[in-house]
């Protein structure tokens, strides 16, 4: 099973130059991307669409780690998937050049937050990803599968196509 | 094996191991998608879903590239020529080939990296980008026509449908008029008349958007691409309706509703 995350340039750009901005208090921001599934041969396309940064009152002020966002960005989040019949995919910036990964706190959080978006829509794939300033990584919950699965392609659509996350 | 690609080196140090790992698309395997599979195999593509239900037949023995007189005599099909093109160039490629329309097998065209259309028809240029926006996959088409014009005039196009980037219809590429006047328009030179050179030029201009697409040989970067082919004078030209509408976001294809499976299942 391969999982193919896709996005625009336009998109990534955004998401990247509003996950740079800094924060009053929180270490680093997140934020979401609202997406559509598809089936292929081989595996699924999850499709990005639209990306919803978190206002600056929806960080909560936890010096252990770098972001806490509130329930009010989990309801926006996913209030959003019940809308529009979207997979959610909380995003993050880890703002260095190379391939990105999680960190544990990411891991075990992420574990934690991304199935209760199958309390609104069970049968659509969710995840998260991580970006660098010139790659990605990503891992996705798909329905009636234990363990997430590592996204292997992540690809941002544009003149540059860029495969910024390939696990092949 | 080694050399293989060390003429086009300056694609980029990482540009062999990617067109490896790509998967291209060619939907129709006529006069325009025969060069193309040729040179994506040329060019070290290593995976390529090639699609077309016909069968070669002397006619397309003026333009189709690989195709030999012996395929016309036992009307092999399409595919299979091509597949064969293509493995003899690079033995190593995987090809899946559907002898059938692209619509009998959307699993595999969703697969594809980015797809190449080399069909006749505004309608059939339609459906098609339609389900590549679906799944998010940019389409590079192609397209000529010999018009008459005291006596002939050849003219083509080029045409990219970047997801997020103006599609066929905001670039004036496909108005509803031309879906209308269809049938009218075509063939006014006697049954899709078709030539070799005209379709190598307009081939070799996709590929070439394509490279430009992938790799980070070139400064300039379009956004997306229009280029008119005027066959009579052999030149290339970015069309104008692109400089218009280019900087806009499309209008067609702009909703989440526009994207994957409607009723998609795990």
């Amino acid at each position: 099973m391969n999982v193919h995350f896709k996005l625009t340039a336009a998109l990534l750009e955004d998401a990247i130059a509003d996950l740079r901005r800094p924060h009053p208090f929180a270490a680093e921001r997140a934020g979401f991307i609202g997406c559509k599934a598809a089936a292929c041969r081989g595996g699924a396309l999850v499709l990005a669409h639209t990306y919803i940064p978190l206002p600056d009152d929806w960080y909560l002020d936890d010096p252990r780690f770098g972001c806490v966002f509130s329930a009010d960005a989990m309801r926006a989040a996913m209030q959003f998937a019940l809308t529009n019949d979207a997979s959610m995919f909380h995003v993050h910036l880890h703002d260095y050049r190379g391939v990105p990964w999680f960190s544990r706190p990411d891991l075990r959080e992420s574990s934690k937050f991304v199935p209760d978006f199958w309390n609104v829509k069970p049968d659509l794939p969710h995840g998260t990803l991580v970006l660098s300033a010139d790659a990605a990584a990503g891992l996705c919950w798909y329905p009636r599968q234990k363990s997430p699965l590592r996204i292997s392609r992540i690809t941002a659509l544009g003149f540059p196509t860029r495969f910024v996350g390939r696990v092949e | 094996m080694s050399g293989i690609y060390s003429r086009q080196s300056f694609l980029g140090k990482d540009s062999a191991t990617l067109f490896r790992e790509i998967r291209t698309g060619v939907v129709g395997l006529g006069g325009g998608g025969s060069h193309i599979a040729q040179q994506l195999a040329h060019i070290g593509v290593g995976r390529l879903a090639i699609f077309d239900p016909d069968f070669a037949d002397f006619p397309n023995l003026n333009r189709t590239v690989g195709m030999t007189f012996a395929d016309a005599v036992s009307k092999s099909p399409k595919v299979v020529v091509a597949e064969r093109m293509i493995k003899s160039i690079n033995p190593d490629a995987e090809v899946w080939s559907i002898q059938d329309d692209w619509q009998s097998d959307f699993q595999a065209l969703r697969a594809c990296d980015i797809v190449f259309g080399c069909i006749d028809g505004f309608s059939g240029r339609a459906q098609l980008e339609e389900s590549c926006r679906r799944a998010m996959i940019p389409l590079i088409d192609i397209g000529m026509d010999v018009h008459k014009d005291d006596p002939y005039s050849i003219s083509g196009q080029v045409v990219v449908s970047m997801p997020g980037r103006p599609c066929f219809r905001c670039v004036g590429f496909i108005r509803q008029k031309d879906l209308d006047d269809e049938g009218r328009r075509y063939g006014e030179a006697g049954g899709n008349p078709q030539v070799v050179w005209a379709n190598g030029t307009l081939a070799s201009t996709a590929v070439g958007l394509f490279v430009q697409m992938v790799t980070p040989w070139c400064r300039i970067r379009p956004g997306s691409a229009f280029v008119g082919y005027d066959g009579d004078g052999f030149t290339l030209e970015h069309d104008m309706r692109l400089t218009v509408t280019g900087k806009n976001p499309c209008e067609h294809f702009e909703r989440i509703a526009d994207l994957g499976d409607p009723f998609w299942k795990a």
